[in-house]
């Protein structure tokens, strides 16, 4: 034991890799049902009108949200923690049998999550507040597992070589904070079982808060939810993984850390965004938009800091598919973070709330940006972890095309959607009636959905060449040596 | 000092709660006991409409229906008065929702009847041409849960002092009280009074049948709860 | 004072507060540099040399007293 030289251990990373792939084919497969129910309402009873109640769109809906955020997003930011983490602290989980435990123990609990999830939403056990949808029980479960992940954070800091903190580490850290004080004061709930002395469903609460201030907790909530689990996290991978892979040091690291500051104090404002012209105080909703459009200030900063990493070394995102992935997550997310603040200017959201202009929004954010850049850092790790190089380049280039055309799809047809419902339901004829019935405007938007679903399942299509790849490269491709790890991750034809 | 606390993590931390942390305090906490006092008119819901209330939840009807009037002539036009804060106060979780695929529902009480919402449930595209809503056929056969709504409406009497069996003031200058049982058993019987009232305007023999023999099913409570939407 | 007056002070002050701590953040980042006393752009290494085997960038503890 003692001659062998001490190496990362990436054990407990390798099982979340498994989950970021497996419920990222899982969340987008129910969206893809999804889609195609709103273009085709004959797919709800797909599986025969006796088992509606579960294929229903209403009963997946949640599912959908859920297994993408909770599921496939956090296992891949779980997964690059376990990777990153060890690498810029520069520990090995080796070292500590304690930490080891812990990571294991975070992943066994995090599946028994995933399960009681899954089967609570699809019997319809739901609080109904969105991405807080789980019942007290679960709540619980989710808070020991993110206790137990801030444990192996802290324990590993703790136990570091390198003094000074990552800039990747600083955002892992935010995320963990963020995301604890959001989720407890979300899901703040009173279960009735036990007040009213044993009577109906064991499982059943009720929320601390009511009418608007739960809106406005939620909605606090709901932002900062995207905030603190698609963006903090995911520009956490994009400094760590995009400078190893093109072996280009970050532009500015000054920018980097500044961006930092700016993003933590300006995101949580903006969530009354959400709340425009609601029941909310008015200040609160003002002050709403004008965050909004700040947080553009810090969001490009990272951003431009990611393009001009690349300056003077512009040959590789031809040369690399995984660069390319990468250097589309951050085109993509200075797209959405303008396109974000654009939608909490008032006069604009009083068109757009509540259409699919919206729903496109957080689309081109999440498969664009944050699905990209999650797909790239297992690429970039898949070799390092598994020392073979990746199956195929040709692949993984076909991916990408295929992808990038699916999200564009749906973002396209998405804004053409929001824009026309929401122009109709504003339309008042000659004589001051509303020129439209709510119909009208439904049955205008066919087309878009179906472009929408088509969009979804190429985009689905990419996760399972993904998936396809990946599986290759754990079991059959070509072996690497040490040496072939430097930078550019090795890839087979 | 910003060097020290580089390289202090758990300082650190603490610096960056207290940012993130800060936006919430001022913005939400301080206006919780404004926003939830009750407008004159507003009623907290009896047994029946709770369980009609968690059938929607369960449903997650509202993954496409608001429940939010927004103060624009368009949308005053279609769905009626916009929506006042208090009108909220007994709505735990609330239900705006996010995104309308369907329409607002805010105020649907006052324009669809129960066998309008009888026809519907069982086969929109019958009632509303064009539409794309699935049908939620399994409702007709769901019995609904009365001692969940039960639980919860002594749970929200108190912890939340929502006022059940006290006289609230009405917009006309009446007065109205709702309800809460002493019993379990009793909240059932009232229950069943209230579905049956919602029953005699539905046609389903099924539904009919299942009233009379004792059970309330999921469709039943829904409507309760649609029609009390004012 | 009531609740909202405290509210609007508190959130002018705080946001002030925070826009002098990020124009100080600024000047101290570029000052170190001048000053030669810390060049943050090394730690833009600390992603390149990630090996277990690698020197560290800055160690933790013991190299403080060396210095």
């Amino acid at each position: 034991m003692e001659n062998r030289p001490l190496e990362y251990d990436y054990t407990v990373a390798k099982m979340f890799m498994l989950t970021t792939v497996l419920l990222g084919i899982v969340g987008m497969l129910v969206g893809v049902i999804l889609a195609w129910e709103m273009a085709f309402p004959a797919v709800n009873t797909i599986a025969g009108s006796g088992l509606a109640e579960y294929t229903n769109f209403s009963r997946l809906r949640p599912l959908h949200t859920d297994a993408v955020i909770f599921g496939f997003t956090l296992s891949g930011i779980w997964a690059t923690w376990y990777y990153v983490g060890q690498r810029v602290l520069k520990v090995s989980m080796a070292e500590s049998k304690f930490l080891m435990f812990l990571g294991k123990l975070h992943f066994a609990l995090y599946l028994l999550v995933v399960v009681a999830v899954v089967g609570s939403l699809l019997m319809g056990i739901t609080t109904s507040k969105e991405y807080a949808e789980f019942e007290w029980p679960i709540d619980i479960a989710v808070v020991l597992v993110w206790v137990i992940w801030g444990m192996s954070i802290f324990g590993l800091i703790g136990i570091r070589r390198e003094k000074s903190l990552y800039i990747s580490i600083w955002y892992y850290i935010a995320t963990f904070l963020g995301i604890a004080m959001l989720y407890l004061f979300n899901n703040m709930e009173i279960p009735t079982y036990f007040a009213s002395g044993g009577i109906g469903s064991w499982y059943h609460s009720v929320s601390m808060y009511s009418g608007t201030n739960d809106a406005l907790v939620q909605w606090w909530y709901g932002h900062n939810a995207v905030a603190f689990g698609f963006t903090v996290p995911i520009v956490a991978m994009i400094y760590y993984f995009l400078p190893k892979e093109s072996g280009q040091a970050v532009y500015s690291y000054k920018l980097s850390l500044l961006a930092f500051w700016g993003l933590m104090f300006v995101y949580l404002w903006a969530g009354g965004h959400h709340l425009l012209f609601s029941t909310v105080p008015d200040w609160m909703q003002t002050m709403g938009s004008v965050f909004s459009v700040v947080l553009i200030l810090p969001s490009w900063g990272s951003a431009i800091n990611m393009l001009l990493t690349m300056k003077g070394e512009w040959q590789q995102v031809a040369s690399s598919p995984l660069i390319k992935f990468m250097i589309l997550a951050s085109t993509f997310y200075m797209f959405s973070t303008l396109e974000g603040p654009i939608q909490a200017i008032k006069s604009v959201n009083a068109l757009a709330h509540f259409t699919d202009w919206i729903v496109g929004h957080v689309h081109d954010g999440v498969l664009g940006w944050v699905a990209f850049m999650i797909m790239a850092a297992l690429f970039h790790m898949a070799p390092r972890v598994f020392k073979r190089e990746i199956y195929s380049k040709s692949l993984m280039n076909t991916q990408f095309w295929i992808q990038t055309l699916g999200v564009v799809l749906y973002f396209t047809s998405m804004w053409i959607a929001g824009i026309t419902q929401g122009m109709m339901w504003r339309a008042h004829d000659e004589f001051g009636n509303l020129a439209y019935s709510f119909i009208d405007t439904v049955a205008v938007l066919h087309p878009y959905f179906t472009i929408r679903a088509v969009g979804g399942t190429l985009y689905l299509v990419g996760m399972f060449l993904f998936a396809f790849n990946m599986y290759k490269t754990m079991t059959s491709s070509r072996r690497v040596e040490e040496s072939e790890l430097q930078n550019a991750s090795p890839m087979g034809a | 000092m910003f060097h020290w606390l580089e390289k202090h993590p758990f300082f650190f931390a603490v610096a960056v709660f207290l940012t993130i942390a800060f936006a919430g305090l001022i913005e939400i906490l301080p206006n919780f006991a404004e926003a939830s006092r009750p407008v004159i008119g507003t009623k907290p819901y009896s047994t029946l409409e709770l369980a009609g209330r968690h059938v929607y939840i369960k449903n997650s009807c509202n993954a496409c229906h608001s429940q939010l009037v927004r103060p624009f002539k368009s949308e005053t036009d279609r769905y009626g008065h916009y929506s006042l804060s208090g009108e909220y106060a007994y709505d735990r979780p609330f239900l705006w929702g996010s995104k309308r695929t369907g329409p607002d529902l805010m105020r649907v009480g006052n324009y669809r009847t129960t066998d309008w919402h009888e026809n519907h449930m069982k086969d929109p595209a019958a009632v509303v041409p064009g539409s794309i809503m699935p049908a939620y056929t399994w409702m007709f056969k769901n019995t609904a849960d009365i001692d969940t709504a039960y639980a919860e409406m002594l749970t929200v009497n108190k912890v939340f002092k929502t006022p059940y069996n006290t006289e609230l003031p009405m917009a006309d200058g009446s007065k109205a009280t709702v309800k809460m049982a002493a019993t379990l058993d009793e909240a059932h019987t009232d229950a069943l009074e209230e579905a049956k009232v919602i029953v005699a305007d539905m046609k389903d023999q099924d539904v009919k049948d299942a009233v009379a023999a004792g059970k309330i099913p999921e469709i039943v409570a829904l409507i309760a709860y649609l029609n009390s939407l004012k | 004072m009531d609740i909202s007056t405290f509210q609007a002070y508190a959130y002018f002050f705080f946001t002030a507060f925070m826009v002098v701590v990020l124009y100080a953040y600024i000047y101290h980042l570029y000052s170190s540099q001048w000053k030669g006393k810390r060049d943050y752009e090394k730690y833009g290494d600390i992603a390149l040399h990630d090996e277990i085997t690698d020197q560290p960038i800055e160690h933790v503890s013991q190299n403080d007293d060396k210095k």
